[in-house]
């Protein structure tokens, strides 16, 4: 890509905004599940003993 | 699909498959940006924006097919009283939503430097910020409602009106354009887009496809997780 | 006895909306608002607002309905006439198309007939104006219909109003496209007929799709 070019602002700006609600929805969605996860571990223990 | 119904086994299913799901989506983000960011020629009328489209259209296609699956997960709800169809169309939102945000988002930033304005009320962006209004609704109706069946019976209905929504929003305004700005026709590369543009963007629509993937089989597992820990809290409290 | 049951649920309505003053008080307090701060706020220019007269009134006409939305259902879910109703042997469709037909012959069918006239605090063009009427006549009825879906699926919510908004809004826009255009495209070459059929054919399917809708969404919360 040229980024010398006209207008490459915009379209670095776009892959920008792309890249950080993806990323953040990646690290959204695996923070949530990683939190989960471990409270059912301690549930599951908790039970057990 | 009866295989799926029960939760233990989905996991199963979900543990096996989503290494492989992450392994193909980070492999189709690298060959689809390459392919959008270096290797495809910059557009003879619009120059380098046009690279915008390597996200703002995979963006927006998706928003719409997760939400036509978030009317059929809906439905299946109803029809079959599938119990992880609920789950499923609740899951799917946040990710068609975001993909729906940077759909308007890059959409807006693509149609500064080529027609001249952030935003336009023709048939398409009309639709797409009505999805986005559908996506919010959606999501409101989870939130605002405590009791989880009482939740899912409400948002099957939300989801299974607004997809009949869309298609007829869409048709009006594009009636009303043509009604109004006959000249202005807003097309997005041309009726036969060259092949050197095509694979980078079927590459980054597979790309956003197998994202949503990867994420919604993480979110059903997070959602089954919630469920289960919900039980055993009312359990508690009964048992008190 | 189904017909007798439909019309002694409008009367019920009817005699509701008239004793409560209703929503309709709301919405026409509404209407007349907007009918005066709008020219104030555009400006001296006639031409201006005769070209934006349509526009402005159906905007009017459906946010004032949108107004009285939430209210549709509320009071009878929270004093327990709905499970009442929903026991009774009439088909619980039919029960919300008749509370959603009741709401358009006390609130969105006034305001369709009170509107057009108000227009003239807008400069529009009395040519207009059956045109207007027709139109907005025409789309009362899916207005009452679609709001009735919002309605439902906030009944047992608290702070509905938003969220009613919310949902609403995406069904309306459709309707507010073909209702405008029918009602300006008489000032062109083009004749209002295809923009009234297209209406016709939205509310035909809003009384398919409303009444259901609704009916679940009051199910749900009646269980």
């Amino acid at each position: 890509m040229d980024f010398s070019a006209a207008h490459s602002g915009f379209v670095i700006v776009s892959y920008g905004l792309v890249a950080l609600a993806l990323f953040g929805l990646i690290g959204f969605v695996f923070w949530r599940d990683r939190k989960l996860v471990i409270q059912l571990q301690r549930l599951n223990e908790s039970a057990k003993t | 699909m009866q295989k799926f119904a029960n939760p233990a086994q989905f996991l199963k299913l979900a543990k096996a498959a989503l290494p492989f799901l992450w392994a193909i989506t980070a492999l189709l983000f690298a060959v689809g940006l390459y392919g959008a960011l270096v290797t495809s020629p910059p557009d003879y009328q619009q120059g380098e924006t046009v690279r915008i489209m390597y996200v703002h259209v995979p963006a927006a296609s998706l928003a719409l097919m997760i939400y036509v699956a978030m009317a059929i997960f809906s439905a299946v709800a109803i029809i079959f009283r599938h119990p992880l169809a609920d789950a499923a169309a609740k899951t799917a939102a946040p990710i068609g939503a975001v993909y729906c945000f940077l759909a308007l988002a890059t959409g807006s930033l693509w149609g500064k430097p080529m027609w001249g304005t952030w935003w336009v009320w023709d048939a398409r962006l009309t639709s797409m910020f009505v999805l986005m209004l559908l996506y919010l609704g959606y999501m409101a109706i989870w939130q605002s409602i405590e009791e989880p069946t009482r939740a899912a019976a409400i948002a099957r209905i939300v989801a299974i009106v607004g997809v009949i929504n869309v298609p007829i929003v869409k048709f009006s305004v594009n009636w009303w354009n043509t009604l109004h700005q006959p000249a202005s026709i807003l097309k997005m590369g041309g009726p036969s887009i060259d092949t050197s543009m095509l694979w980078p963007l079927l590459t980054m629509m597979a790309a956003f496809g197998f994202l949503f993937l990867g994420l919604q089989l993480t979110s059903m597992r997070s959602e089954i997780a919630m469920r289960k820990l919900r039980q055993a809290r009312l359990l508690e409290i009964g048992n008190r | 006895m189904t017909q007798q049951s439909i019309r002694a649920l409008i009367n019920r309505d009817i005699a509701l909306a008239r004793a409560q003053g209703g929503g309709l008080g709301a919405a026409l307090g509404f209407i007349l608002a907007v009918m005066v701060l709008v020219p104030l706020a555009l400006g001296p220019d006639q031409a201006l607002l005769q070209r934006l007269a349509p526009g402005m009134m159906w905007l009017a006409l459906l946010l004032s309905v949108l107004l009285t939305a939430d209210r549709m259902f509320q009071q009878d879910y929270e004093d327990g006439s709905l499970d009442v109703m929903l026991m009774g042997h009439l088909p619980f469709e039919l029960v919300t198309l008749t509370k959603a037909i009741a709401h358009w012959l006390t609130v969105s069918l006034p305001l369709a007939i009170i509107t057009p006239p108000l227009g003239l605090l807008l400069n529009i063009d009395t040519a207009q104006l059956p045109i207007l009427w027709l139109s907005m006549i025409l789309g009362s009825l899916a207005l009452s219909l679609l709001a009735s879906i919002g309605g439902a699926v906030t009944a047992g919510l608290r702070r509905g109003g938003l969220l009613v908004s919310l949902l609403i809004l995406p069904l309306y826009v459709p309707v507010l496209i073909f209702g405008v255009a029918a009602s300006t495209a008489n000032l062109g070459p083009n004749s209002s007929t295809p923009a009234l059929i297209m209406l016709s054919a939205l509310t035909l399917m809003s009384l398919v799709v409303a009444p259901w809708a609704s009916a679940a969404a009051l199910r749900a919360y009646l269980r």
